[in-house]
């Protein structure tokens, strides 16, 4: 797209005037604005503060076309971004201030790095005359954020700035998704450009060249090993629903009968309807898709990096079978598990390119070897949690309830714990995009900003919050910000009045010495009404369906707290540094 | 311990040094030196940094995951067989009157090294070569009384036909040459 603003600004045309005249100079905080338009931009989350304040004064003439979500603190900023391009896709803005505005990004930084998801922030700095001279709010934010974003550049003057802002959301997209940090100097943003403003979308960085289409080779030894395995198995991660490849990964499942799973941020990928999707395998997956990668002669992983929480023990994973490893960053390949067949690509065009390669199959009496592990884990894990007998509602019971109000068409937004697990293992997932959640960092507080995130990128849809209360304290005057935006959040508490997963881990392997994981907490339904949000505990099971149907009933946001049972533990388990062999059931 | 050559295509941007040490800082494994200069090509950056390291398969994925930083061209990673490679070094050494007289004819010979500096009390001779024949040389001088020695990081070209800049990404580059 090419904006040029002469031809916005410019008066009716005097031939007797040079045009350069009549052209309007841009500062570089308009500047930034016009290109924020231009790259098609809709929202952004921000805070303001000293060295931003020429960008918000701008901003402030662009409330019609920019969508300012005003937030209470920044990492909420960095994490609501995140919601929303886990839901669409497009970077989610951050705009913050200098020094401890750009520190508290740091922990939403690191998360979106490690999720790959694509994110721009956009940060104030001292004037480049006070650079280096521990000026107020002076940050080296460039040092800070280097190991934890794709790219990241200081702006030290307005000239530079459409061209930078359009290179920074087309590396932010592009290849291997992930943030992107400007860094811009105050009088950069107070100056005047010297030159028209012109914007050109980035389409090409000479020493960027991420491999979309896959080398001809590759496909050919890939398909070959698919084509002759008597047990392949198919683990599909969040490579597939960044590539948005959820289409051409059924097609090539339908065709090869290959039995899927998914790994924590591969869920939706699939529709858990559907007769290829075994489950879902990682420290607290399903039975089955854990211990089958002991017993498949081919793993095919997708769009996925076989991370601890999958593998357990590297050493002990899947030595039997060969490995197919589709993926996007050539990093990847072979960094934890040796791949025999890498295919370099995105997932969409690998799979699209395999079609062909691969013969029809049917695996029928393979994927059925599956099955009776279901059996197992329904029977010891499965039923005993979502129809208990016991006095206090189980997390699994509340989201299982909650999947089939929702018929499994929301968008889940999990915090980090029990109640993650408890929501990636019996939410229903029907479509894709539907779990937002921190794999990679584990971030605490991140589903409460991620969540209005989530419901700004698509309002059509409804967003669940599922938190702990642990979770709830680190980010709680995110409320604020849900309050003020009006947006119709639903957010549940499942209180049990723990760090429930840290005290499971004491539990089972520190002899039960409960060390620090009690909380005493506030009254979240008060605080919730505080802050204009209103809200009920549910404490009794005879109330937890007529409970969910309230919360799912308003058209406000609302809060759930549901007391759950203190000691629930997350099952099935297969303890850090093992093998999936020594999956635990109970 | 393998000793590996990395030779880096960069981007002249700023900051880029601080991007590629941290892939190692984070993965502990310690720079032996490290050269910088820019290529034949305008705005092209070559960085040369030698490691030691048992596990050929460590430093493969570090080459890796130095290629994924944005500014860089292409990365590649040798053995001391596959290049060819030089070191220079400057000795300062002190020449009191009465000392011992250093023989200039046999460090020329000898040692292929030469004075390229002196003054009354200190003469300071450059030596260059492999990292071994450098501290052959430190041995052999070493008695004379090193007043200050400093050695250069390792530069390096491949073996190969084609000048390695033939594999970075196809542009309008400008040439020096």
């Amino acid at each position: 797209m090419n904006t040029t603003v002469s031809e916005i600004t410019a008066e009716e045309p005097q031939p007797a005037v040079p045009a350069a005249k009549l052209i309007k100079p841009l500062t570089g905080a308009e500047a930034l604005m016009q290109s924020l338009v231009a790259e098609g931009v809709d929202t952004i989350f921000g805070y303001p503060g000293g060295a931003i304040m020429p960008v918000y004064d701008a901003l402030y003439d662009y409330q019609d076309r920019l969508n300012h979500i005003l937030v209470r603190h920044e990492q909420g900023a960095a994490h609501a971004a995140e919601g929303y391009a886990r839901v669409t896709g497009r970077a989610g803005v951050c705009l913050v201030t200098s020094g401890p505005g750009a520190t508290n990004l740091v922990t939403g930084i690191a998360d979106a790095m490690i999720d790959s998801t694509p994110m721009v922030c956009l940060v104030g700095q001292v004037g480049v005359k006070l650079l280096g001279t521990d000026a107020f709010q002076e940050t080296d934010v460039i040092g800070v954020t280097m190991p934890i974003t794709k790219w990241n550049y200081q702006v030290t003057s307005a000239d530079e700035i459409p061209e930078i802002v359009a290179k920074a959301f087309y590396l932010a997209q592009t290849g291997r998704p992930g943030p992107v940090v400007i860094d811009i100097t105050k009088n950069a943003q107070q100056e005047l450009m010297t030159k028209p403003f012109e914007y050109q979308k980035c389409e090409k960085v000479i020493s960027y060249r991420p491999r979309l289409v896959p080398k001809q080779d590759q496909l050919e030894k890939a398909a070959e090993l698919i084509n002759k395995a008597k047990k392949p198995y198919m683990l599909v991660g969040h490579g597939v629903l960044i590539a948005k490849a959820e289409q051409e990964l059924l097609a090539f499942v339908e065709k090869t009968g290959i039995p899927v799973a998914t790994t924590l941020l591969g869920q939706s990928a699939i529709s858990v309807d559907h007769p290829l999707y075994m489950g879902w395998l990682g420290m607290h997956g399903n039975y089955g898709p854990n211990v089958m990668t002991d017993q498949c002669d081919l793993l095919i992983g997708v769009g996925m990096r076989f991370d601890d929480r999958v593998t357990g023990n590297p050493d002990l994973f899947a030595r039997q079978a060969k490995v197919v490893h589709i993926e996007i960053d050539p990093a990847e390949i072979d960094k934890i598990i040796k791949a025999d067949a890498p295919v370099i690509g995105d997932a969409k065009e690998v799979l699209t390119r395999l079609m062909p390669l691969v013969h029809q199959n049917d695996h029928t009496a393979w994927r059925n070897e599956f099955r009776k592990y279901d059996d197992i884990e329904d029977q010891k894990v499965t039923h005993p949690a979502i129809a208990p007998t016991t006095e206090k509602i189980k997390m699994a019971e509340a989201i299982d309830l909650l999947s089939k109000k929702t018929r499994g068409e929301a968008v889940m937004v999990a915090d980090v714990g029990q109640h993650q697990m408890m929501t990636s293992a019996y939410y229903e997932f029907k479509k894709p995009h539907s779990l937002v959640t921190s794999g990679g960092l584990g971030t605490m507080g991140f589903a409460l900003p991620a969540a209005f995130g989530a419901k700004v990128g698509d309002p059509s849809r409804e967003v669940i919050a599922i938190i702990g209360d642990g979770c709830f304290q680190m980010t709680i005057q995110e409320l604020g910000t849900i309050a003020q935006s009006k947006l119709p959040v639903k957010i549940i508490i499942l209180n049990n009045n723990f760090l429930g997963m840290v005290r499971q881990w004491q539990q089972l392997f520190f002899d039960r010495r409960y060390s620090f994981v009690e909380l005493q907490n506030p009254d979240f339904i008060t605080i919730g009404k505080g802050f204009g949000i209103d809200g009920h505990t549910c404490a009794n099971r005879e109330d937890l369906s007529a409970s969910l149907d309230t919360l799912l009933a308003s058209d406000k946001p609302y809060l759930l707290e549901i007391i759950v049972e203190k000691e629930e533990n997350v099952f099935p388990m297969v303890p850090a540094g093992t093998s999936v062999a020594s999956i635990r059931l109970e | 311990m393998n000793t590996y050559t990395i030779c880096i295509f960069t981007e002249n941007t700023i900051g880029l040094l601080n991007r590629i040490t941290i892939i190692f800082t984070r993965r502990r494994i310690n720079i032996e030196s490290l050269t910088v200069s820019e290529t034949e090509r305008k705005g092209v950056s070559r960085f040369t940094i030698v490691i030691k390291h048992e596990s050929r398969e460590t430093v493969e994925k570090l080459v890796r995951q130095i290629r994924k930083i944005i500014e860089v061209m292409a990365v590649f990673g040798y053995l001391n067989d596959e290049i060819v490679s030089n070191e220079i070094a400057l000795f300062k050494i002190a020449t009191p009157l009465g000392s011992k007289p250093l023989d200039i004819e046999y460090i020329n010979k000898h040692f292929n090294a030469w004075v390229v500096y002196w003054q009354l009390d200190y003469v300071v001779i450059e030596k260059t070569g492999s990292e071994k024949e450098i501290f052959e040389f430190f041995s052999y001088i070493k008695p004379h009384g090193i007043l200050e020695f400093v050695r250069s990081g390792r530069v390096a070209v491949g073996k190969t036909e084609k000048g390695l800049v033939e594999y970075l990404p196809e542009y309008e580059w400008e040439y020096y040459l």
